[in-house]
């Protein structure tokens, strides 16, 4: 497993050698890697949040303003961009994680339509559908990065970091915690957990990481326009989540990789939500585990044809 | 504990009941599932709560467990009125349910599912979360293997819960409320679906447990597994206490034969 990490981390630092065209679409495939592994918790936790460009959003804007307007430094704009995120989501979220279902996920659709609205709306500080251009480029350490390849290598590290940490807390009491209330939520209840606030930390959690992913999108792409950041995004966080496979963290990785890389030709044209759904219909009727599970799907095939007529295969 | 607590007060807590309920009430849209309940375990006891199917059984468990807020009445737990207060809050006092059904996490293994069970006696820092090298603190692991030990089950705590055998599964459910620490432990059909060895292992288990000093209160269909293992019977009907006292007069009281036979006859006509 170590040595994988390794490969595919040398593979990722490799990219800028192919220039601009690349690191450009490789930085968008990592930015949506945080976004995808930062839904992770709540869906751990059963809560479907169609919500997270939302907080995307609110730390793009947040990060993008200070920088603009007050020289802040990249750190500190990021940090402040997922605070907020995480503050709003907070607000949000104590009221809306007492609904169960589909009721919740509702919340989280009209949420990214309000905050979508807001900075369409608020034109004094947003400027609206005008958008939001000359963002500062990230700097780190009093430094610019003036090169498209260090602000890859910068959210190269910033998609490690956010790995690193939701995997440390997937693997812990936490994580564990969530997930039995993602299994049974009345169970865990009656072993003493406290399921709204687990649900509320494990939501705030996500919205954190989208605020920091947002926040470097901001200052990589430099413009911010409010229908980018609309109810499409959101979904393709969550196919992101259901194609990859939902067993591991490694799943929403695969899973934004795989579909980032994919989709890129039809990026931003009407053909992009075609090619999401089919992915989606795709994953649903033939890989309900998600690619994750491919492998041994793939051994289930080949041992089913290899062993004689009447053992049951287990794929079948 | 009590060491400073001697006298008066230490006797007055052995006099008090552990679990005390008066006139405890639910209703379901004008249907009282439980009516009027006044129920009391003394500390150390094992009680049985039965009666024919929907006489409240479980409505009452979730009564208790905080799952369902009362109509009206009042629970007390060790001298504490516990009405009304949120089911985490309840276990973290001391008295922890099971459930008739979901008894454990199918898709952990058993040792995942019995940690969960220590969840309020876990102190899991941001330093452990993100910085040492195990998951769990050792001292975690060490408990929750005492405990697979204790329930027989020493042998199976690497195995994903829903591989076990039937029995295995239910005896899961009980370590899992075991590693919560319970006072007072309310078991939801321990032995339904057993067999007759698998159920005589799980009563006695109930028995050792009562034995290291929790009290028991369990509702459970099996008549052997009630009548061999609680020490005082309470015979629910349409949410009323019918009967109460040690299984031998309460089986032979004619309300309670009543009870069971109308029920059976119900049934039969359906």
């Amino acid at each position: 497993m170590p040595a994988v990490l390794v490969v595919v981390l040398g593979l990722a630092l490799l990219v800028p050698m192919f220039g601009n065209y690349y690191i450009h679409v490789f930085a968008l495939v990592f930015i949506n890697v945080i976004l995808a592994a930062s839904l992770r918790p709540s869906l751990t936790c059963g809560q479907l949040n169609i919500g997270h460009s939302a907080f995307m959003c609110l730390g793009a804007y947040t990060s993008a303003l200070l920088a603009k307007h007050y020289a802040l430094p990249f750190e500190l704009s990021l940090l402040s961009g997922a605070l907020v995120a995480t503050v709003v989501g907070l607000a949000v979220g104590y009221p809306a994680l007492r609904l169960r279902g589909v009721y919740f996920a509702m919340v989280t659709v009209a949420f990214v339509e309000v905050i979508r609205l807001v900075a369409a709306i608020w034109v004094p500080l947003t400027r609206g559908n005008s958008g939001l251009s000359a963002i500062p480029k990230p700097n780190l350490l009093g430094m610019t990065l003036m090169t498209k390849a260090s602000q890859y290598y910068l959210v190269v590290a910033l998609t490690v970091v956010t790995l690193f940490i939701l995997w440390r807390l997937e693997r812990s009491r936490l994580g564990l915690t969530w997930k039995s209330i993602g299994l049974a939520d009345n169970l865990a209840q009656s072993l003493g957990v406290n399921i709204a606030a687990h649900k509320l930390l494990a939501f705030a959690v996500g919205c954190f990481f989208a605020g920091v992913a947002g926040a470097f999108y901001a200052h990589f792409i430099r413009f911010l326009f409010p229908p980018e950041f609309g109810f499409l995004v959101a979904t393709n966080i969550l196919v992101y989540n259901f194609v990859g496979g939902r067993g591991h963290l490694v799943g929403p990785v695969i899973g934004a990789v795989f579909l980032t890389l994919l989709s890129e030709p039809f990026r931003g044209s009407a053909y992009e939500t075609i090619f999401f759904s089919i992915a989606m219909l795709a994953t649903i009727l033939f890989l309900p585990g998600g690619i994750i599970t491919l492998p041994e799907k793939l051994a289930g095939l080949r041992w089913g044809r290899a062993a004689s007529a009447p053992t049951p295969s287990p794929a079948g | 504990m009590g060491q400073g607590r001697v006298g008066a007060d230490a006797e007055s807590r052995w006099l008090m009941p552990l679990l005390e309920t008066r006139q405890l009430t639910k209703r379901f849209d004008g249907l009282a599932a439980v009516n009027g309940l006044d129920l009391s375990v003394e500390p150390g006891e094992i009680v049985g709560l039965i009666g024919p199917n929907g006489a409240g059984k479980t409505t009452c468990f979730n009564l208790l467990s905080g799952f369902l807020p009362p109509t009206a009445g009042t629970i007390r737990f060790d001298g504490e009125d516990i009405t009304g207060l949120r089911s985490h809050l309840i276990v973290r006092r001391g008295l922890v349910r099971t459930f008739q059904l979901t008894t454990l996490f199918q898709e952990m293994t058993a040792l995942e599912n019995v940690l969960l069970g220590l969840h309020l006696h876990s102190q899991t820092s941001v330093r452990q979360l993100l910085f040492s090298r195990r998951p769990f603190p050792r001292e975690e692991i060490d408990r929750s293997r005492e405990v697979l030990e204790f329930v027989g089950l020493a042998a199976h705590g690497g195995q994903p819960a829903k591989n076990l055998p039937h029995g295995h599964q239910r005896i899961l459910g009980i370590a899992m409320a075991l590693a919560a620490r319970p006072r007072l432990l309310l078991l939801d059909e321990p032995v339904t679906g057993m067999n007759l060895g698998e159920s005589g292992r799980v009563m006695a288990l109930v028995k050792t447990i009562r034995d290291r000093g929790t009290t028991i209160l369990l509702v459970e269909h099996n008549m052997k597994a009630v009548m061999g293992t609680c020490e005082r019977v309470v015979v629910l009907n349409f949410g009323e206490k019918l009967a109460e006292g040690p299984p031998a007069s309460v089986s032979r009281n004619p309300k309670v034969i009543e009870a069971y036979l109308g029920a059976e006859l119900e049934h039969a006509r359906g």
